[in-house]
């Protein structure tokens, strides 16, 4: 048999030996005592902040705020993971798909059919890279990407084009990073985690939030603010007629069954509702003159589009119900490639109540006909705030934000609003339209202001990101995980509670089964975890809940180390052995098997912190530390406290084991 | 002295046959029960949206589930985990606009959020491939670790044992569908680590016996040392199960994932070291043996 002993058994006698030597004088006593209290104090030392801060009330929280001094203490407890203190954990990645057709240059019908490809095969394996799908659908089509998406040194070979895309992807998520780290500090949030992981996503946690929507919507919209001019009435009833005509065309009957559920709801609670309303857009050209038709399912089949909006005289209405089937419509993409390069279409964020003609009130979306190009977008924003419109105003009482643009913003502002007076200008918020004024009069001083909120609060957080500025690229959330703070507090009430009734359960069974020797064992257990509890306020590691079972489990298994050296020793005292070398022996040997048993869990300890994530890694971290001072207490303190009472001048005459 | 055992001399390799077949059974059985019912994978896994909330006012499961449908969220799972607390399970499809789907649902009621875990289906795909890898790298280190500290048959000894013991364990959350979490995937892991703690005393035992009874055959020897390391096995495992009950009995339910599947780990992972991991060795060894002879 092969030998690789750490200490080989042949030479236990002379262990014995050297030990009764080393160990039994006391000079070497003295240096494990002074290594002990050195540890001990250390112990103490770290763990004093945490003791002192658990005894905090709120009152003393908040005066020793005032003096400065609360972040300082703070930042040396036990640092409490997102599970136990309540707090919200976001994974966000990069919409790499959404991403790549934002930067697209060129689009053609070939572009549309292209990309429907990519995104449909993309679709069936979410796990693949979105830009490899796209690289080797090009290649097999022998489509050249460079036409869609030009590089910077204008090379030409797919290759170069989508590396050139997953750079232009990569350096969105690092700026999308630091634009988040704005809006958090803007927020106002301790100690937030933001960080990238890999090159698509970023981490943020934010601990005891009270909002977490709030705090989501603040951190992934990607407030893009936009002023952009409409598109007049002719040409917008121009547009409606063609997406009524694909719709007809391409699709009749998925669009039918799409929306019968939709229409004919729209049938049975809207019949004051006449044809000319209905399709109000249409008089103009005649189409649809006779006024006084109820819609019906064949006139909704012969223009199902225009069927789902209503004529609000100023604007175009969409009524709530129909905000789903129209947002389908308008993404179709049977539906954009029939509408012109230079053209979007958006929706209103919010609803407006309008009386009906039988007197009751109907809620609507707003649509609206736009350039595709902004005259100005939010980078030209020098300063945003957010108050309550002023008495003497027309917003009196109306939530806004005050906008003052830099010294290019105003310039361009000032052209745009003195060449197109009496026109109307939409200023959108992330795709959606705020509002949408007649310009009076040129604006020379490079301020506006914006309104359309629900709330004070709603425009307190627009100003946030109005300063921060807009992510560049379309982030999604991945992954969630909020904790609400009783839900924190609860657990660890529980976990602290399943400590402490463990601890008991283990003192009870090893006490009662070795007596004094138990008593040792179940010290050096208390010292285990006061040791771990320690290495956790020093390193600022954090203690989560299932990093709390790991100490509960830790007690089982420092327990373990005891029992493997107490059976030794009465193997050795039931064979005759006298006290003193029975201790001796059953130590030296079972520290073979103390090792090779810990090391092992040392290595799942060591995946788990690898691969483990938050609350698992605060696990591992726990059952890391607990063994390394499982050999320390376990080990190392109760062979002092053994070879004291078993060596010392006055030697036990019973073992009691 | 209190002793749970005294010079215990029971026969536990002679009964090997037995408990390799009780193994073998319930292990054929795990795996066609998981190529049937598959794993109740829970949202870390699989994706979707877990929320629990708490009502001011009392509300019953059914009128939630009720509210739920009429908001196009066909039929989730809703659970009662407290006074007036329920624990709400979206699968990924229906999870994508939770939030606006939830917020209308539960609008007009007086709650609070207490825990949302939303993963996307993504996620839920890369923990599961990341937690194979996990227990796969885990074997492989405890293989490498062993061989080098003993011999190549204890390792594969070893690693059968462990390997054991998590299809035993993963057998039994498939046959009763429990939920497979990351915490229970963190306990597996444990009980990788734990399993194999007891298969190293039993087998430290073995390689001292092998010296000091030389000339005994082996299944002799191993008997002897799986006796002799009894009481210890007994009581390590005993103080562990008391500790991991008293966390799956107050830890909560955020806990009691890892601590149900700690405790089938703990029994499991003492049986295996004491009637697969140490047996292995001498069907090994006899296997061994015979093709020297042949040689010779």
């Amino acid at each position: 048999m092969k030998e690789y002993l750490l200490f080989c058994p042949k030479q236990q006698d002379n262990i014995e030996q050297n030990m009764e030597v080393n160990f039994g004088m006391s000079k070497n006593l003295i240096w494990r005592y002074l290594f002990i209290v050195v540890l001990l104090g250390w112990a103490l030392y770290a763990l004093m902040p945490t003791m002192q801060y658990e005894r905090l009330s709120n009152a003393d929280k908040t005066a020793l705020e005032e003096e400065g001094k609360l972040f300082d203490l703070e930042s040396k407890i036990i640092k409490r993971g997102l599970d136990l203190q309540g707090g919200m954990h976001l994974i966000l990645e990069i919409n790499v798909p959404k991403f790549i057709k934002k930067i697209a240059d060129h689009q053609s019908r070939a572009y549309y059919d292209f990309m429907d490809k990519v995104d449909a095969i993309y679709s069936e394996n979410p796990e693949l890279d979105y830009l490899d799908i796209m690289l080797e659908a090009a290649n097999t089509d022998s489509l050249r990407l460079s036409r869609y998406f030009p590089t910077e040194n204008r090379k030409t070979d797919n290759k170069a084009v989508t590396d050139n895309l997953q750079k232009e992807c990569e350096q969105a998520v690092v700026r999308a990073e630091e634009i988040i780290r704005n809006r958090v500090d803007e927020f106002g949030v301790s100690e937030p985690v933001i960080q990238l992981i890999g090159n698509k996503r970023i981490i943020v946690e934010l601990a005891g939030i009270d909002d977490p929507q709030r705090a989501k919507d603040i951190i992934h919209n990607t407030a893009l603010l936009e002023f952009i001019l409409l598109k007049d009435a002719e040409y917008s009833q121009d547009i409606i007629n063609r997406i009524d005509a694909a719709v007809k065309r391409t699709s009749p009957g998925d669009i039918a069954q799409l929306d019968t559920a939709v229409i004919s709801n729209k049938v049975s609670t809207d019949k004051e509702i006449s044809v000319s309303e209905l399709l109000g857009l249409e008089e103009d050209n005649g189409v649809a003159s006779d006024s006084s038709v109820l819609v019906d399912e064949n006139l909704a089949a012969e223009r199902p589009f225009s069927a789902l909006l209503r004529n609000l005289g100023w604007d175009i209405g969409v009524p709530v119900e129909n905000y789903y089937a129209v947002n389908r419509i308008l993404t179709d993409s049977e539906v954009t490639r029939v509408l012109p390069n230079d053209l979007r279409i958006l929706l209103s964020g919010k609803t407006q109540k309008v009386e009906t003609v039988d007197g009751g009130t109907a809620e609507f979306y707003t649509l609206y006909f736009v350039n595709r190009e902004p005259g100005l977008t939010g980078e030209a924003v020098k300063e945003a705030k957010a108050e309550l419109g002023s008495v003497s105003s027309e917003q009196m009482g109306q939530p806004l934000v005050n906008v003052r643009m830099n010294t290019e913003g105003t310039k361009t502002w000032a052209r745009l609003t003195g060449a197109n007076i009496d026109k109307r200008l939409a200023i959108v918020l992330d795709n959606k339209v705020q509002m949408a004024p007649n310009i009076k009069s040129k604006i020379p001083n490079g301020r506006t202001v914006i309104e359309g909120f629900a709330s004070l609060q709603e425009a307190q957080d627009i100003e946030i990101v109005l300063k921060a500025g807009a992510l560049p690229a379309p982030i999604d959330i991945i992954e969630e995980r909020t904790v609400g703070a009783t839900l924190g507090a609860d657990s660890i009430e529980r976990g602290v509670k399943s400590a402490l009734i463990g601890m008991a359960i283990v003192a009870l069974l090893i006490i009662a089964y070795y007596r004094g020797a138990g008593l040792i064992a179940f010290g050096t257990l208390v010292l285990n975890i006061i040791f771990v509890l320690a290495i956790l306020a020093s390193l600022r590691a954090t203690l989560t809940l299932p990093g709390i079972a790991g100490l509960v489990l830790i007690m089982g298994m420092s327990v373990d180390a005891n029992v493997l050296i107490f059976e030794r020793i009465r193997e050795e005292y039931l064979k005759g052995k006298t006290i003193r070398s029975a201790v001796e022996n059953g130590y030296s040997r079972a520290l073979i098997t103390i090792s090779d048993a810990n090391l092992t869990t040392l290595v799942t300890a060591l995946v788990l912190w690898h691969y483990g994530s938050g609350p698992i890694r605060g696990f591992a971290v726990v059952l890391f530390w607990g063994i390394v001072f499982n050999f320390v207490s376990g080990y190392f303190i109760s062979r002092t406290v053994f070879i004291t009472f078993s060596h010392g001048k006055k030697p036990l005459k019973k073992l009691s084991i | 002295m209190l002793q749970f055992f005294k010079n215990p001399n029971y026969d536990i390799v002679g009964k090997r046959r037995f408990t390799f077949i009780l193994s073998m059974v319930i292990i054929l059985a795990g795996i066609v029960s998981l190529f049937v019912q598959g794993l109740n994978y829970g949202v870390d896994f699989a994706g979707g949206a877990k929320m629990q909330i708490k009502f001011n006012k009392t509300i019953s499961a059914e009128e939630l589930r009720a509210r739920f449908s009429e908001n196009g969220l066909g039929n989730p799972e809703i659970k009662s985990s407290g006074e007036n607390e329920y624990m709400i399970t979206i699968n990924a499809e229906d999870s994508e606009d939770s939030d606006e789907i939830l917020d209308q649902t539960l609008s007009g009621l007086d709650y609070s959020l207490l825990q949302v875990d939303k993963v996307g289906p993504k996620i839920g795909s890369e923990m599961r491939s990341n937690s194979v890898k996990a227990i796969g790298i885990a074997l492989i280190l405890i293989l490498i670790y062993i061989t080098v500290r003993f011999e190549l048959k204890f390792a594969i000894g070893a690693v059968i044992a462990l390997a054991h013991d998590v299809m035993v364990t993963l057998a039994i959350f498939s046959f009763l569908q429990w939920e497979f979490s990351i915490p229970v995937l963190a306990a597996f892991l444990t009980i990788v680590g734990y399993s194999l703690n007891d298969t190293i005393v039993v087998y430290d035992r073995i390689r001292e016996n092998i010296k000091i009874h030389k000339g005994k055959p082996l299944s002799e020897v191993i008997n002897l040392s799986i006796n002799q390391s009894l009481s210890r096995t007994i009581i390590t495992s005993l103080t562990t199960f008391l500790v991991v009950f008293v966390l799956a009995l107050f830890g909560g339910q955020v806990l009691f994932g890892f601590s149900i599947a700690m405790l089938i780990g703990v029994i499991v992972g003492t049986y295996s070291s004491m009637y697969v991991a140490a047996p292995i060795l001498i069907a090994w060894s006899h296997k061994f043996k015979e093709k020297d002879e042949k040689k010779k």
